[in-house]
């Protein structure tokens, strides 16, 4: 009997074996949408924490090989708690990448009570600042961003009365806070703020009011598809007044837009012609790979896997575990990272302070207009 | 590894209290419904805003979860009823459309589309259940409760007679059945057994928002209910067990890319729709095996 059965348990050993890491490897875990309409996120993120560990492994940085380990959330919380579980208790990683705002809420409960560490690199929401103090941000949020926008406005631009399209998520909360809060010291004033529904996509009754109230700039807080809609019925509704918002402008099907021209918008600031060597090799070695620029995505996955990378190694050579109690305290102890992008330093809630650039959209990658260092 | 699987045990679990209630009205009552996510939801949601403003208890929480559940499937039982099956399932899906607008726009209750989180562990005599396992058993004892309500309901003669209803509406009109009223209280019962799952599925995960309680959901559970059997107990059951760990064991399979497994997923679920409707029309528990069945 046991003869009969033997070749079927050898192939379930098989089958079931997992990338099972060898003993003195190091795994961090990765809660990304690798399938369903957000399976592009997925691959984008991968591309940067693979070359991060690549990278950490050709300098030899820990005692073995870092790994990490994928599991696929579909962009859902569920499914995301579902994969938070196995890669804490099964694979027992102390540090996970994780994406999307509701999947990284979702998972933060379980990041707290098991101190293992949870890293964000792609959600941008304010709300994900408030996680618990294992889930950390290597992103600046868009309040972040707002604070830019409002001094270039003013500042540089003398625009002082704006008017916010919002839409009502923690997202366009977050940024309806920080605009009030931002511009009355500068001398600004936000006139007005419309808040829409994540699905609409009609504006001429929202366009109709903002040209009655007259405002100098158009502060937009939405994301995705439904930007342009606003931007393009703007326009066409005879709004011609300076038009800015935050990173999610970057989007390309924005920068191609032809009524978009001119806008303006914040992202972190990354200069990917620096010369300065963490930057450099991994903008070298990402466009020898891929033929192309990357993305300021790719470019946070990476610096997630950075992070880990130093403090880990900083533990190893205090002779310590690395587990996520030590990589929270010895993120606490280190002042500054060397990571893609420049120096930078977290903030204590978790959240990664970056300089600020302020571009326009030109139709190509979108031009500089200014930079703001970190706040 | 021991806590990976209780959590899949207490998903599961949560999932076998969805499919038991549905399999409820469209096993026994034939009755189909696609708005069973609106009152998990809604269970949900209850839940957490009683335990973030009033009290974490179990038995104070839950109970006030059900009987919203309970009302609001009075509001679409009542107009919805009157008509025959196809309609009823035209209803059921505006509800859950128009319910999906409600969970994400109305903040004050429901966190907007932020969600709510850190909803506090469920407390039961005061005793803050904290680790999996004692939500474990909370979990199973709960789904043993639905189970003997809903095994005990059938084999009276209120469940004779939606099994009559589900066999001929007609027939039941004729022996004098109150149609209406029977089926009315069938989807009013089922509801609010269901927002007892929506009540645990919030405090196990402490954290909900409007993603978990959409249309996909609700059409999740019937496949749960129609791939392990309709007009069974075991069914339903076999069905959350099969759907919730096959994500998790295909997880395992290292051959698989990562990127493939949702989509080989959804080939799985599509294939074995389609085969069970073919070869086995009434899901894995069969009629032969079924000695329950009507």
């Amino acid at each position: 009997m046991i003869r009969k059965r033997l070749p079927a348990l050898t192939l379930a050993a098989t089958l079931f074996s997992s990338s099972v890491a060898l003993a003195d490897d190091v795994s961090i875990g990765a809660v990304f949408p690798l399938s369903g309409p957000n399976a592009s996120y997925g691959d984008v993120f991968m591309s940067g924490a693979n070359l991060a560990a690549k990278h950490a492994n050709e300098d030899h940085m820990l005692s073995g090989d870092l790994n990490v380990l994928y599991e696929d959330s579909q962009a859902l919380p569920q499914h995301g708690v579902i994969a938070m579980n196995k890669l804490v208790n099964v694979e027992e990683v102390p540090y996970v990448l994780s994406a999307f705002t509701g999947v990284s809420k979702a998972i933060s409960t379980l990041a707290q009570r098991s101190e293992t560490v949870a890293v964000n690199g792609g959600g941008v929401g304010p709300d994900l600042a408030a996680l618990g103090e294992y889930f950390w941000n290597v992103i600046p949020l868009a309040n972040n961003e707002v604070g830019a926008a409002s001094k270039y406005l003013v500042e540089e631009l003398g625009l002082k009365r704006v008017t916010l399209i919002y839409v009502d998520d923690p997202l366009g909360a977050g940024i309806l806070n920080e605009l009030e809060k931002t511009l009355e010291p500068l001398g600004g004033e936000l006139v007005e703020a419309h808040s829409i529904t994540p699905s609409a996509q009609q504006f001429s009754g929202v366009a109709a009011r903002v040209r009655s109230s007259n405002p100098d700039a158009v502060y937009i807080a939405s994301y995705g598809a439904q930007q342009l809609q606003i931007v393009k019925q703007l326009r066409d509704n005879g709004v011609d007044q300076q038009i800015i918002s935050y990173s999610a402008f970057s989007l390309p099907s924005l920068q191609a837009l032809p009524e978009a021209k001119g806008a303006l918008y914040t992202t972190q600031s990354i200069d990917w012609d620096s010369t300065d060597p963490v930057t450099k090799r991994f903008v070298d070695d990402y466009r020898a790979a891929n033929g192309k620029t990357p993305t300021s995505y790719v470019a946070n996955y990476y610096n997630a896997v950075r992070v880990f990378a130093l403090l880990a190694k900083e533990l190893e050579a205090q002779g310590k575990d690395v587990t996520g109690e030590n990589l929270l305290a010895q993120r606490k102890a280190t002042d500054k990272f060397e990571l893609v992008g420049g120096s930078v330093s977290f903030q204590d809630n978790g959240t990664l302070l970056a300089p600020i650039q302020v571009l326009e959209v030109t139709g190509g990658a979108g031009e500089i207009k200014k930079v703001y260092a970190e706040d | 590894m021991t806590a990976y699987i209780l959590n899949l045990v207490v998903l599961i679990s949560i999932y076998a209290i969805l499919s038991t209630t549905l399999n409820f009205i469209i096993g026994y009552a034939g009755i189909f419904s696609l708005a069973h996510a609106v009152f998990f939801g809604i269970g949900a949601y209850t839940s957490a805003f009683v335990a973030m403003n009033l009290t974490p208890s179990f038995f104070v929480a839950i109970p006030i979860a059900m009987v919203l559940a309970a009302l609001t499937s009075l509001a679409l039982a009542l107009p919805a009823l009157r008509v025959r099956g196809e309609y009823f399932v035209a209803a059921s899906l505006g509800l859950q459309m128009l319910a999906v607008t409600l969970f994400s726009e109305w903040k004050g209750f429901t966190g907007g589309i932020g969600g709510v989180i850190g909803i506090p562990p469920v407390e039961i005599f005061g005793f803050a259940l904290v680790k999996p396992w004692h939500f474990l058993i909370l979990t199973l004892v709960c789904l043993a409760l639905v189970i003997a309500i809903i095994q005990r309901l059938v084999h009276t003669s209120f469940g004779r007679s939606l099994k009559s209803i589900r066999d001929s509406e007609s027939a039941a009109l004729a022996a004098g059945k109150n149609i209406t009223v029977i089926k009315t209280l069938s989807v009013v019962l089922s509801s609010s057994l269901t927002a007892l799952a929506g009540g645990l599925y919030a405090f196990y995960m402490a954290f909900i928002n409007v993603e978990s309680f959409m249309l996909a959901t609700s059409v999740l559970v019937m496949a749960m209910v129609i791939i392990g059997g309709t007009g069974t107990i075991l069914g339903p059951i076999v069905g959350a067990a099969l759907l919730m760990l096959l994500p998790g064991a295909l997880s395992y399979l290292s051959f698989l890319p990562q990127t493939e497994i949702g989509s080989i997923q959804q080939i799985i679920y599509g294939s074995a729709m389609v085969l069970l409707m073919i070869y086995r029309p009434g899901g894995i528990v069969s009629p032969k095996t079924r000695g329950e069945a009507a």
